[in-house]
């Protein structure tokens, strides 16, 4: 008896604990602490790494062999786009100046790169540490890309570290759209290790389909416009009925992050 | 001395856990070391030294990660306590219960964590939680088991701590 009060004391005082400890409270101590951590992680980190490459390296060179044969078929294909592409853009270059119409072209970004040195301990969350904070220039809420897409954005920034608070962390939301019907919705993620996302809030007539591309609507102003977040691989209806959700898989690949983008500000 | 021993090993699990485990996810997928340790541990002991590892290794984890202080204590509590049960009640010394023990208590321990995190307003369908991480991980936590369990009995035995 006197040992189940203990525990019911025990775990009130935790849930209060858990409640009044969310990261909209952060505590400052836990800054500190991960500057003090840093060395350790990033040697840990490269040890990990290096025991990775040196037993995938058979499969991977198998793998690379097959892959840089259908590259080089794909390079002679993306080349001949790249000629016509370059027709369009001079094309609108001069018909956007023709009507003095004027926007920040997407990828226009000045960047402060960064390397992942640690990710979230367990599987629900989906943070990763960088070995950059405030004195390299980086502050709170800025937008983390990699060349393939949308990573996240900064979630805590320290002297020497930052924290990435990823896409498919389930405390997550970004503004998109769909490419091809700019159809908007909110893209939320599910689970940090699950390495999905979905895209919520999507009217039950809208037009939605497997493989089409989801980029940033550059509402909300965290993330600019037009960044690729991933391609739409599965359709649900929801239960209300009035909405349907898209799974969508990340086009940056979350789970294997090494280097990061982190948007430092849009040129103009 | 030997409390001394466990802590360590709960802070090299920890340690390996940030860092190398994320080397050996299967499709995102990996074990929860600090699970798998206080687990076996539950289950080589009691439930009530389950409980008490489970709630320390969980409590020193949130301390690391430094937010939500005492979401991994209870879940891990949660599981250290029930394969302490299930070690007073099967055989331990057969490898496939160790595992299936594994596999149940990481389960428990990982809906718990779920319904916390309900509790903090952060909303995850139930069949992707179910599907994408509870049952994954517990799979993949539990497959640890026949590779690690052995010299963990024998480590505590040795001790004289338990006679296996």
């Amino acid at each position: 008896m006197k040992r189940l009060f203990f525990l019911s004391i025990l775990i009130v005082f935790v849930l209060v604990s858990i409640r009044f400890t969310s990261p909209e409270k952060a505590i400052p101590v836990k800054e500190n602490l991960k500057d003090v951590f840093l060395p350790v992680q990033i040697g840990l980190a490269s040890l990990g790494r290096q025991v990775y490459e040196w037993v995938s390296a058979p499969v991977l060179f198998y793998r690379t062999a097959r892959h840089s044969r259908e590259l080089e078929q794909e390079v002679a294909e993306l080349e001949s786009r790249i000629t016509q592409l370059t027709e369009v853009k001079l094309e609108n270059e001069r018909l956007s100046r023709l009507l003095g119409y004027s926007q920040s072209a997407a990828g226009q970004y000045e960047f402060i790169t960064a390397s992942v040195v640690g990710r979230d301990l367990g599987s629900w969350f989906g943070t990763v540490t960088l070995n950059k904070g405030t004195n390299s220039g980086i502050k709170k809420d800025m937008a983390v890309l990699t060349p393939d897409g949308l990573v996240g954005r900064i979630m805590f920034v320290s002297d020497y570290t930052s924290e990435v608070l990823l896409i498919t962390d389930p405390r997550s939301g970004v503004s998109t759209l769909i490419q091809e019907s700019r159809t908007p919705g909110i893209v939320e993620g599910i689970a940090g290790d699950s390495g999905l996302v979905r895209m919520i809030h999507l009217p039950s007539d809208a037009l939605v389909d497997e493989g089409q591309t989801v980029v940033t609507s550059g509402l909300g102003s965290i993330f600019p416009k037009s960044i690729p977040v991933g391609r739409v691989i599965a359709i649900r209806r929801e239960s209300a009925g009035l909405f349907k959700s898209a799974e969508l898989r990340p086009f940056a690949d979350l789970n294997r992050l090494e280097e990061v983008l982190v948007i430092k500000r849009v040129l103009p | 001395m030997h409390s001394l021993i466990l802590l360590l090993l709960a802070v090299i699990a920890l340690i390996l856990q940030t860092t190398v485990v994320n080397f050996i996810a299967v499709n995102g997928v990996k074990p929860d070391l600090v699970m798998f340790f206080i687990i076996i541990f539950g289950f080589l002991r009691n439930a009530g030294e389950g409980a008490f590892w489970g709630f320390s290794a969980g409590l020193l984890e949130d301390l690391f990660v430094g937010n939500y202080i005492g979401l991994n204590a209870i879940s891990k509590l949660t599981a250290g306590y029930l394969a302490g049960l299930a070690g007073s009640k099967f055989y331990r010394e057969n490898r496939l219960i160790a595992a299936v023990v594994t596999l149940l208590a990481s389960i428990a321990g990982l809906v718990v964590y779920y319904l916390l995190l309900l509790y903090l307003n952060i909303f995850i369908p139930f069949f992707y939680a179910f599907l994408r991480v509870i049952l994954p991980v517990s799979i993949y936590t539990a497959c640890l088991v026949p590779l690690l369990y052995k010299r963990f009995a024998v480590f505590e035995t040795r001790r004289g701590f338990y006679d296996l």
